[in-house]
């Protein structure tokens, strides 16, 4: 990423930017969100979950850039952080403008082009809500392209086809790339219609991820791999306590220090810009900061807190008769059940550690950053300078992980204070500690779930209450209001909702807490407390009834298109996985299910108790994202997903001890290794609509209830606090 | 001071001082980016190289132990058009997801290789112990069997 | 009972004695000789402080007597199910030194020296009294077959020993705890032991 070819591909674009637009466009974008009002998508999207995507969509020449010898970029505006969300959207864009997949390359759409999601990357969103968009700007480009390309050739538009990007008809072709050629003016058509899913060549097929040989080879494509010109490195004091106020910092020890440059101090954080990453950080050490804390935290604070009861309480949910559940409870019905359930505070902990490359110069700043929000750093960073939004540009570059955790990213703007401090281009990143330190954690939670049986055996009322710190609510991506106008932290409430809703009368609660600490987005959010509570629960009622947990869950579930879907994944992993209530040569099986954003996920694990430890051998994995546009990146996810959750449901635990959260190191912080992983994962996917739906998040719900309903089996002692133990 | 090793073949010499984690040397002196920073203390792996064939972890390894010592990163390992089995065996098994830890896993790899040709799982889970956030470690067993088969092959051809 | 330790520790100075006859390095004769003479002796000053830091867990963390090294001032299971491996030296790629250099890293906090490994099973002293941890360096059978010079100098001079004056800081950049006793005070007393007639004094 050298000076030099980046100003070679700015002043290309330009010149294509200004041919295509007329001076305008690609570089200067169109109007953001205009024909969106960002609180209506909002309430669709926490409505329905339906899939929102909220940039514009209204200009295909801010999507895609052809070039001479007829490859196309497509700038992204959504980044890729592992998901393969570049690959789908390349397949798409191929299987619209007729291209092979290999003339289409995706990059990250800096914030300069306008090609800026309104919001962010997250949410199993980017290829659910780009795929009806990115279809029409597609097929919207390649129109265009035919309209061009008939007035050159001089033949009708009617009768020109196109292959791989080459325009033909009457014995004459032309392609993409000579066609953009000289184009002072383009006008956009009407959409044409969109093919049918049965006709593409790359949507529904498991393409290799683009990404991949720059992966393998080690190219330098991540954040922390920007570089410019005399660039310098920065490092910034971060609090180790909870609460802690900046309050000022002896910094004379560091400012003599080898390699120092500038000691930068501003109004809440000190920090150091020197020669090299080494330097930087050892007088970042040597800096005395002083911190004001108001209370000293403790781990029994923090689990005082999270306590249904305690918080302010939303009813989220609520079917049918709730007196029916409180009755039972008040005349102690034997035939009324309840437990409670706990899991702890969790840290994102992905590789990558957040940073930043700011060059600010001249009134303008420019930003390489591994980020989900783009729009919203630009505007911090903006704001904060005092600059206009349009001087600020972001360059989105591959993430080392997301997981939610870039969707804060305060280290912009304390780059773009350093270079501006230096007059040169300054990279800082967080250390290891900090990050463990300063994570938007997932929260810890508690759940109290009841219910009452008849004598059926069948569940006559169900209510979930859980306890959580926030989620949604403190995000820069939503303004404060949506607190007052919500009530129930939207993040939080993920996975809470009773699925069967079968069930005659069922109601669900939140209690909303704030901590002391951050909490925020975790891949999943509310989802994996959630569903371990609702799933472990619905295991012991299965239990007490006497019935096998798979027909006991079908039992539960309505007869409409998501009852359906949720009951065709819990069919196929319960038939694929042959799972049985037995324990079979030391292994037993657990089963669980949840709906996230539309996606039913079932999983059945097999499970051992090894010298103490428990060790899960295989999951099987059902799950109905509807149409996958890559199955063999929708399998990798479910992978991933699972693995992700084996590891916070067996290992993962951040605690407060004398108000500093910890541990503050891999190892310390236990995390699933390979030998903890399953060596069988084995994923059936369904398509119960013929749309791509949330895939991302959903397959992490049901792992940790599996688990420990494995581990029920194996120990007849039930597990209901994350991490589960034996 | 100066420290003169070799690097994917090259001979090379830098200037600084000799407690600089070698991690900074690859990537801020000598501009290899593909060795990565993950954690600074030796936990994560992501940093892995090899110092004379063997793995390290090179944010806890000073710049002064690399003297007249030779040292492969990812870039020494393969490229893309002649890619070591280890990288072959990541492409066909399409492993990496955000593709952060797998310059460090590979090179663990690569290293287990040489020294047990025909790993067992056992031998995976006691030698791979770099942290993956995404979860591929269930396609890096797969890959890293299908490595072993590809180099095998490919010294008995 | 305190004669009976006495009378079994003669024996094995003897047997060890014996032993040495094939073994070049015979000068250790007259010290074990010496272990006689004054073992009736009250003092055991010597002793008690050479075992105040073989007990401390800046040696007891590589003496473990399972498959697993210990770390820190807890002396947890090293993380990452770190193993001690065939040789001593963790797994076959991923050895004590993929992480363990040869002097500490200040930078990263992991502590290295020369020869960073774990003592073999025969020197387990983790879970050991000091009587017992004491007789078993003395023991040929466990202790590598070394002398009692040799042991001598292990404890004294091997460099991997004395890393525990200098163990460096850890993660979080805080020192780690050193053992009670002086480096210099140690070795006078390690070598006064042995010179005493490497004396194992009553439990």
């Amino acid at each position: 990423m050298s000076e030099d070819k980046k100003s070679k591909k700015i002043s290309r674009r330009k010149f294509i930017a200004g041919t295509l637009l007329g001076g305008t466009g690609l570089l200067f974008g169109a109007t953001y969100l205009g024909r969106h009002s960002l609180r209506r998508t909002m309430f669709e999207a926490l409505e329905t979950m339906a899939p929102a995507y909220m940039g514009d969509v209204s200009d295909p020449l801010m999507w895609f850039e052809i070039f001479k010898d007829n490859r196309i970029t497509l700038h992204s505006p959504k980044v890729e952080m592992g998901q393969g969300t570049f690959t789908s959207l390349a397949q798409i864009a191929a299987d619209e403008l007729n291209v092979d997949i290999d003339q289409i390359s995706v990059v990250h759409a800096a914030s300069i082009t306008g090609n800026v999601d309104g919001l962010s990357t997250g949410g199993s969103l980017s290829v659910a809500g780009l795929w009806q968009p990115l279809r029409e700007l597609s097929a919207t480009m390649r129109q265009m392209l035919v309209l061009e390309a008939s007035k050159k050739l001089g033949v009708g538009a009617n009768t020109l086809s196109v292959e791989k990007g080459v325009i033909s008809g009457s014995g004459k072709s032309i392609t993409y790339g000579e066609v953009v050629q000289g184009v002072e003016e383009w006008e956009i058509p009407d959409t044409p219609p969109l093919k049918d899913v049965k006709e593409y060549q790359y949507v529904g097929k498991p393409i290799p991820r683009i990404d991949l040989v720059d992966k393998v080879v080690g190219s330098p494509i991540f954040g922390m791999d920007a570089e410019l010109p005399g660039m310098l490195y920065g490092a910034v004091v971060r609090p180790d306590q909870i609460g802690a106020t900046y309050a000022g910092a002896d910094v004379s020890e560091a400012k003599g220090m080898p390699g120092v440059v500038k000691i930068v101090e501003e109004k809440d954080f000190v920090g150091v810009v020197a020669r090299s990453m080494t330097e930087a950080e050892n007088a970042k050490n040597a800096i005395k900061a002083k911190w004001t804390v108001e209370k000293k935290w403790q781990t029994e604070d923090i689990d005082a807190a999270i306590k249904v009861g305690a918080g302010e309480p939303n009813v989220i949910q609520l079917h049918g008769d709730e007196d029916v559940l409180l009755s039972a409870e008040d005349a102690a019905d034997a035939s009324y059940v309840t437990s409670e359930y706990t899991t702890p505070i969790g840290a994102h902990a992905q590789i990558e550690p957040n940073g930043a490359l700011a060059h600010v110069e001249d009134g303008k700043a420019t930003v390489y950053i591994s980020t989900q929000v783009v729009k919203i750093t630009r505007d911090e960073v903006a704001a904060t300078l005092g600059f206009d939004a349009e001087n600020v540009n972001i360059i989105p570059t591959y993430l080392g992980g997301g997981f939610g955790r870039r969707l804060h990213t305060p280290n912009a703007i304390q780059a773009a204070l350093m270079s501006k401090a230096v007059g040169k281009p300054v990279k800082c990143f967080f250390d290891r500690k900090a990050e463990f330190q300063n994570d938007t954690f997932r929260s810890p939670t508690h759940h109290i779930m009841k219910a009452k049986l008849n004598r059926n055996g069948m569940i006559e009322a169900i209510s979930h209450d859980y306890s959580s710190g926030d989620v949604m609510f403190g995000s820069p991506m939503f303004p404060a209001i949506m607190e007052t106008i919500l009530g129930a932290d939207a993040g939080a409430l993920r996975g809470a909702l009773i699925q069967y809703r079968a069930i005659p009368n069922f109601t669900v609660t939140s209690w909303k807490v704030k901590l002391p600490f951050s909490t925020s987005w975790w891949r999943s959010l509310g989802l994996l407390a959630n569903t371990f509570a609702i799933e472990t629960f619905m295991d012991e009622l299965a239990e007490k009834v006497g019935k096998n947990p798979v027909d006991f869950r079908l039992a539960h579930i309505q007869n409409d298109s998501a009852g359906n879907r949720l009951k065709a994944v819990i069919r196929a992993a319960a038939q694929k996985s042959g799972y049985v209530d037995e324990i079979r040569s030391g292994r037993a099986m657990g089963f669980a299910a949840s709906t996230d954003g539309g996606t039913p996920c079932a999983h059945a694990v097999e499970v051992s108790i090894e010298d103490g430890e428990i060790k899960v051998h295989k999951v099987v994995c059902a799950m109905d994202p509807g149409l996958s546009v890559n199955p063999d990146q929708v399998r990798a996810q479910c992978e991933g997903a699972i693995i992700m959750g084996l590891s916070a449901s067996l290992y993962e635990k951040m605690y407060v001890d004398d108000n500093q959260l910890r541990p503050v190191i891999y190892g310390a912080y236990r995390m699933a290794l390979m030998r903890n992983s399953p060596k069988e994962i084995d994923v059936v996917l369904l398509r119960g609509q013929e749309t791509p739906g949330p895939v991302g998040e959903p397959p992490l719900g049901p792992i940790g209830a599996a688990i420990a309903n494995a581990v029920y089996r194996l120990t007849g002692k039930r597990s209901r606090s994350m991490p589960i133990e034996v | 001071m100066k420290i003169s090793f070799s690097i994917n073949g090259q001979k090379k010499s830098v200037e600084t001082d000799g407690d600089t984690p070698l991690l900074w040397v690859i990537r801020d002196m000598l501009d290899l980016k593909g060795t990565k920073f993950g954690c600074g203390k030796a936990a994560c792996g992501a940093c892995t190289v090899h110092v004379d064939g063997e793995s390290i972890r090179s944010c806890s390894f000073a710049a002064k132990w690399a003297e007249g010592r030779e040292i492969t990163t990812i870039e020494g390992l393969g490229t893309a058009e002649d890619p070591h089995p280890v990288q072959q065996a990541w492409i066909e098994e399409i492993v990496p997801q955000c593709g952060y830890c797998q310059p460090g896993f590979m090179m663990a790899t690569a290293a287990l290789l040489d020294k047990v040709p025909s790993p067992t799982d056992e031998d995976i889970d006691n030698n791979i112990i770099n942290v993956c956030r995404c979860g591929t470690y269930y396609r890096m067993r797969k890959a890293i069997h299908r490595a072993a088969e590809i180099k095998k092959s490919n010294t008995n051809t | 009972m305190k004669y009976l330790f006495i009378l079994l520790f003669a024996c094995s100075a003897i047997v060890v004695a014996f032993n040495l006859q094939n073994d070049p390095v015979v000068e250790t004769i007259p010290a074990v000789t010496a272990s006689i003479t004054t073992a009736a002796s009250e003092d055991n000053t010597a002793f008690d402080t050479m075992m105040k830091v073989l007990m401390h867990k800046r040696c007891v963390n590589c003496h473990p007597s399972d498959a697993y090294p210990r770390q820190g001032e807890d002396s947890h299971i090293h993380r990452f199910g770190i193993e001690r491996g065939k040789a001593n030296h963790g797994a076959e790629a991923t050895t004590c030194n993929t992480c363990h250099q040869a002097d500490n890293n200040n930078q990263s906090g992991v502590p290295g020296a020369p020869e960073w490994s774990l003592a073999p099973l025969s020197m387990a002293w983790q879970g050991l009294s000091r009587t017992e941890i004491a007789r078993s360096m003395l023991d040929r059978k466990r202790n590598g077959n070394r002398s009692i010079k040799e042991i001598e100098h292990h404890l004294t001079e091997h460099e991997l020993v004395l890393w525990a004056w200098e163990p460096g800081v850890d993660n979080e950049g805080n020192p780690r705890e050193k053992p009670p006793v002086s480096k210099e005070d140690y070795i006078a007393a390690v070598k006064k032991w042995v010179e005493e007639g490497a004396h194992i004094p009553d439990e």
